[in-house]
């Protein structure tokens, strides 16, 4: 089935915007303590943690954006799958006694982004659209 | 922009995505209606109560969804399932996700609503029957 040509790249664009909001909120949880989250309290910034949240809040930001879309998925999808790994597999095979779901679906997503791209409404649709506009100027 | 969905890849990924959403989604229902993967919040859930209600949608959507069936109703379906579960179960708790412990069924919901819009890739029931 073939997707809907002018829907799907916009919602593929909102989901964007979601998942970024989603993984945002641990980037800032972690590094800045907002929202308050016991688990992540008083976290060095050079632990474990803290370097994933790095990674969170500067990705999160640009998914939201639209900026980088593909490598920013791509690096946040591995990210995922490591966190997933170090932090959930050891637990448990499945997902649901692991608490890893949330991992795992987000580290396909990102995948699935840095395929798909960020849709229309990003500021890569906007630089790409600027970036084509040069040459049908010059052709008048 | 539109041309970057058409290329086999990314269809294929689309299809990748589905079945581990899928399944993420029916480890749920499992878990809930047969009990399995053993899990002491949804240990001995009626049938016939809101969380046992809850399971059977996942049991049957997610088994639908992974299978690539009727994708594009039942990912509607399952949207608005997810977002009801999420303002039920999670909204009260906190505004945050990350603290009501909702983000998952967030998550849930708009990749749902996404492939509503997207269909079900190439690796699907639906594009087999499409096929014939």
């Amino acid at each position: 089935m073939e997707p809907s040509t002018v829907w799907a790249p916009r919602v593929l664009s909102v989901l964007r915007i979601v998942v970024g909001l989603v993984l945002l909120q641990y980037g800032l949880a972690k590094l800045f303590g907002w929202p308050a989250v016991k688990m992540f309290q008083d976290l060095p910034w050079l632990s474990l943690f803290g370097i994933a949240g790095m990674f969170e809040l500067i990705g999160g930001t640009l998914l939201i954006l639209g900026l980088f879309t593909r490598p920013a998925a791509f690096i946040l999808s591995g990210e995922m799958a490591a966190a997933y790994f170090i932090e959930h597999f050891p637990r448990s095979f499945f997902p649901i006694q692991s608490e890893g779901d949330l991992a795992v679906t987000l580290c396909f997503t990102f995948l699935y982004l840095s395929f798909a791209g960020g849709g229309p409404l990003s500021l890569d649709a906007l630089l790409l659209s600027k970036a084509n506009l040069r040459p049908d100027m010059s052709r008048g | 922009m539109n041309s970057i969905l058409a290329t086999p890849y990314g269809l294929s990924l689309l299809s990748i995505l589905r079945i581990f959403t899928g399944l993420s989604l029916l480890q749920h229902g499992t878990a809930k209606i047969l009990g399995f993967p053993a899990t002491p919040m949804f240990s001995n859930v009626q049938i016939t109560s809101l969380t046992g209600l809850g399971g059977l949608i996942e049991l049957v959507g997610g088994i639908l969804f992974t299978i690539g069936l009727f994708t594009r109703p039942v990912a509607f379906i399952l949207s608005g399932f997810t977002a009801v579960a999420y303002f039920m179960a999670h909204a009260s708790k906190s505004f945050f996700p990350v603290l009501n412990g909702g983000e998952l069924a967030a998550l849930y919901c708009f990749v749902f609503l996404y492939f509503v819009f997207a269909g079900a890739g190439p690796w699907s029931v639906d594009a087999i029957r499409e096929r014939k």
